[in-house]
């Protein structure tokens, strides 16, 4: 660590990173927009000026994130000189800039129009006409183009030369000619191009999906994890009002996805907006599943599972969180059954960036726990010769196959926990839960990384945790054991 | 035209002077063979140059003895380094290199190979303005002839020092002169500047250490090498020591290149060497040293045409291409047509420098059309101070500033005069100069 001083504070910075970084670390307040801490710097945009002084040198006024920090440096952000600077750095991004927060999706979460009203001048001096490019310019399905929003920072280019190295975008024509392009217009490929969106300073790069979707103060905003594979990427869930998630978008986590996610991930918003909910509890009565009293569901289910023990398969979702998966650990060993959670084939979406192609983003915990990972065949094959079968978890119906589930013989005690409703003949008992964006707890990430959940989205009425619904049917079970 | 003593174009007098063959003639190669037989250490011919006093021709006018010896010491740094020629000679009223590249090629191979000698460097590119294509068809046949006669290559003249000399063709763009542009274009990339620090001397040519030297700086070097470094400063002055070339252009009677030495005051060059102002006319304004450095009002014209002198009135010698504009010139006009030159050669990378060139260049355009404000003459020098000095990564938005700055210094009352009226007060008779007018 190096010791420099950030507005009259001494602190420890990291020689290997650029200034700018010591002054976001320490708190003070420093605009940028070419930079960005998971791309190489370029110091191109010049908005990063802050006052340096070292040695017996006269302070200086330089880009911060192209600077590096040397021992002893003493430096001044807030000094007028850099403030100076920076204002006209402003005026001139601004001098063609459209204007059109009003009808921007950026609006809110601009760091131009953020720097701007923190230190613009309210009135612009350009008598000119502003440069008219192409405003909606698609750029394939993922993105949309507005050449007129763009300030030319060249963090997209450098995003798709440095993270996923397809390098699809370019800066073509120069000086106030520049644009931002694809090669011959071809659309952008790749499943991360929805960061493009998160790092662009301004509405430059927008997201087609979100386009005029939500204005983005309005999105109340939780820190998660990606349910899509097993990196788990640190995301934000974005939610309005009523509990509609609009948006996932990547955190910063430098173990895990750095600044990125996929468009995978990203764009799994109908998993986390289901259409319709298994109610909180549903019992086999006179004409079908009927919705019933939690309570009573818990007291059917006991008597059942208390008849059936004798060969029972429990059988967890891949999305269980280590909390969940204890809860049921314990009822297996109640049970007599060795736990399992149903284990689908990986998929052809792993690259080398961040998709591990395994779509159980809780492998390593499951396992480590003990469960055992079983194919949907496999998983079916043991129903075969169960007299009773817990499956519990978001999606767990789908994996081990709706189709095979309606096959197994309908003498089979079936009691099924998940979020989607469910109707297959051999079922008893059906209870929701909550998804991945209504819950809160952990999961173990492929490298072993232990990563929070946290609910974003409050679950149906009457739908309680996995965990809290499994510990209660454990109570029942053994109240009867000692009552019998 | 004044009596001094002359070396650079000397030869290029000569009936097929880029021969190998007409330069033998006139001592050519003989810098070369005394460094590499005497032998001379490279130390002492970076030691010879320091004394000389030579200063970069490029146009910020640096010490070349120093700049070489910035290269990193060979014992502690074993990686590949590399000297660049700059040859994209683009600056307006810049047209000096082109006529030592087509009439003095070999001059130019034997200066790099005694500078690669000196910095140690394995290799030379030469990086030639695209439009240049004699020049380049000229140096590449010098190029060949020179390697084929064991100049070029493995063991030059028999000797342990090898050096390959390369070449490198332009695409038409100011800002690959920059020398980090440069850099950038010879690895086939876009020539965007790269931010400073890293120098180039620490990180050049594919991230190795390389020094970067305008083709007439290079030039002067087997001439010092010959005849010494006290021989060298008996010309010019103390502190911009030797000739240069003057690339004299605009409302004279004789333009053209002329090789001078260092503090002649400017009106003895345009009187003696350029033959005065054209048709008789007044002179007006006139660029010190291209168009990047500030525009002079004729009342300077007794300024001495060297480094700091220039400076002391308030410009640059630059690239010491003057341009002259008598009386009848539109100094708005002028200054519309400059900063459309920079507007176009802006990279675009630093806001100030992209967004900053295109409002200068439209602000002059309005007030030359009469649809100026008073305002806007007050605007152009803020903007100019919002643009440099030291802003950007490069100096190419000084280089609009600079003039910008001149002119309205200068030639405020003009500005005025254009608002007032609301048309140009010098329509009509206003004749074209310059930059691509
Ligand atoms: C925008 C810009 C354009 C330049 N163009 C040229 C050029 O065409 N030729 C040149 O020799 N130097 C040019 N230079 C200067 C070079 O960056 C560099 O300083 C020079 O080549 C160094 O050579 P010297 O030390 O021999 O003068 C330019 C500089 C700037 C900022
Ligand atoms: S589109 Fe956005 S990220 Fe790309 S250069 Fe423009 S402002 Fe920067
Ligand atoms: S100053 Fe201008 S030309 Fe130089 S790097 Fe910046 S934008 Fe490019
Ligand atoms: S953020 Fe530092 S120059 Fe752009």
């Amino acid at each position: 660590m190096t010791k420099i001083t950030i507005n009259g504070r001494e602190v420890d910075a990291d020689p290997a990173q650029p200034l700018i970084r010591a002054c976001h670390d320490h708190g003070a307040d420093v605009p940028m927009y070419c930079y960005h801490p998971g791309l190489s710097p370029v110091g191109s945009c010049r908005i990063c000026q802050v006052e340096v002084q070292q040695g017996d040198m006269p302070p200086r006024v330089v880009v911060a994130c192209r600077t590096p920090v040397v021992e002893g440096m003493v430096v001044d952000t807030e000094a007028e000189r850099a403030h100076e600077t920076r204002r006209e750095c402003l005026e001139f991004l601004l001098k063609n800039h459209p204007l059109d927060c009003p009808i921007c999706d950026k609006a809110g979460e601009c760091d131009l129009q953020d720097y701007a009203f923190a230190e613009g001048q309210g009135k612009g001096r350009s008598a000119e006409p502003r440069r008219k490019l192409e405003k909606r310019k698609s750029l394939g399905d993922v993105i949309v183009l507005d050449q007129e929003r763009c300030i030319l920072c060249s963090r997209c280019t450098r995003f798709m030369e440095e993270v996923p190295r397809t390098p699809q975008l370019t800066v073509s024509d120069l000086g106030s000619r520049s644009v931002i392009e694809t090669f011959m217009d071809r659309p952008l490929t790749g499943n991360y191009q929805g960061n493009l969106a998160d790092i662009c300073p301004v509405g430059a790069l927008t997201l087609k999906e979100f386009r005029f979707q939500a204005r983005v103060w309005n999105l109340r905003k939780t820190p998660s994890t990606c349910a899509e594979c097993s990196r788990g990427c640190a995301i934000t869930v974005e939610t309005l009002r009523g509990g509609e998630v609009k948006r996932f978008r990547p955190r910063p986590d430098l173990e895990v996805n750095q600044y990125w996610m996929c468009d995978t991930g990203r764009f799994a918003l109908d998993r986390a907006n289901l259409p319709a909910r298994l109610p909180a509890a549903t019992l086999r009565g006179q004409s079908g599943l009927e919705e019933a009293d939690v309570e009573d569901a818990v007291d059917v289910l006991a008597d059942m599972v208390g008849a059936h023990r004798a060969s029972a398969v429990v059988l967890v979702s891949p999305f269980a969180t280590q909390e969940e998966a204890a809860a049921v650990q314990r009822l297996a060993a109640e049970l007599g059954a060795a736990p399992a959670f149903v284990s689908p084939p990986p998929n052809d979406l792993k690259d080398d960036v961040l998709h591990t192609g395994d779509p159980c983003p809780n492998r390593r915990g499951l396992t480590g726990l003990g469960f055992e990972a079983l194919t949907a065949e496999d998983a079916l094959a043991r129903l075969a010769d169960a007299e009773l079968a817990v499956l519990a978890g978001e999606r767990v119906v789908e994996l081990v196959g709706a189709e095979g589930l309606a096959a197994v013989r309908a003498s089979l005690r079936l009691v099924v926990l998940d979020a989607v409703p469910v109707d297959v003949p051999a079922l008893d008992v059906a209870l929701g839960v909550p998804t991945h964006v209504e819950k809160s707890g952990t999961w173990v990430n492929v490298d072993g990384v232990r990563r929070r959940l946290s609910l974003a989205v409050p679950p149906p009425v009457g739908v309680a945790p996995l965990e809290q619904t499994v510990e209660r049917m454990l109570a029942r079970l053994q109240a009867a054991e000692v009552r019998g | 035209m004044s009596a001094h003593p002359t070396y650079m174009l000397d030869r290029c007098e000569v009936a097929d002077s880029h021969t190998l063959k007409v330069y033998r003639e006139n001592g050519g190669y003989e810098a070369l063979e005394k460094v590499l037989k005497t032998p001379l250490s490279p130390e002492d011919v970076i030691a010879v140059l320091k004394d000389s006093g030579l200063r970069g021709r490029g146009g910020a006018g640096f010490p070349t003895g120093l700049k070489w010896s910035f290269m990193p010491d060979v014992a502690k740094d074993d990686r590949p380094r590399y000297l660049a020629v700059n040859a994209d000679e683009s600056e307006p009223g810049t047209c000096k290199d082109r006529v030592l590249l087509r009439e003095d090629p070999h001059g130019l191979i034997e200066g790099i190979l005694i500078a690669c000698y000196a910095m140690r460097a394995e290799a030379a590119y030469v990086y030639v303005r695209g439009e240049y294509r004699l020049p380049y068809e000229r140096v590449a046949a010098a190029i060949d002839e020179a390697r084929a006669a064991g100049l070029v290559g493995e063991n030059v003249m028999g000797t342990d020092f090898s050096c390959q000399i390369w070449m490198h063709k332009g695409a038409g763009a100011y800002i690959c002169g920059e020398e980090t542009g440069l850099m950038e274009s010879l690895e086939g990339k876009r020539g965007h500047p790269r931010p400073k620090p890293p120098f180039p001397a620490g990180y050049g040519l594919w991230g190795n250490p390389t020094t970067v030297n305008n083709v007439e700086t290079i030039q002067n070097v087997p001439f010092i090498v010959s005849r010494g470094a006290e021989w060298f400063r008996s010309m010019g002055t103390e502190k911009s020591t030797g000739n240069f070339l003057c690339g004299i252009s605009g409302h004279v009677e004789r333009p053209g290149v002329y090789e001078l030495p260092f503090g002649l005051s400017a009106r003895s060059i345009l009187e003696e060497v350029a033959g005065g102002v054209w048709k008789g006319r007044e002179l007006k304004a006139f660029f010190p040293g291209g168009s990047s450095t500030g525009v002079l009002p004729a009342g300077s014209i007794d300024v001495a045409m060297d480094h700091d002198s220039v400076k002391g009135a308030g410009s640059m010698f630059g690239t010491g291409a003057m341009i002259f504009m008598d009386e009848t010139t539109c100094v708005t006009r002028i200054a519309e047509v400059t900063l459309r030159f920079y507007e176009h050669e802006s990279c675009g990378q630093c806001s100030q420098c992209r967004e900053g060139t295109q409002w200068l260049h439209q602000i002059f355009r309005r007030i030359e059309r009469g649809q100026g404000t008073m305002d806007d003459v007050d605007m152009l020098s803020t903007l100019a101070s919002g643009m440099a000095p030291g802003k950007t990564i490069c100096a190419l938005s000084d280089a609009a500033a600079i003039p910008t700055h001149s002119v309205v210094k200068h030639f405020r009352d003009e500005l005025e005069e254009h608002v007032r009226l609301g048309r140009c007060p010098l329509a009509g008779t206003s004749q074209p100069v310059g930059a691509g007018a």
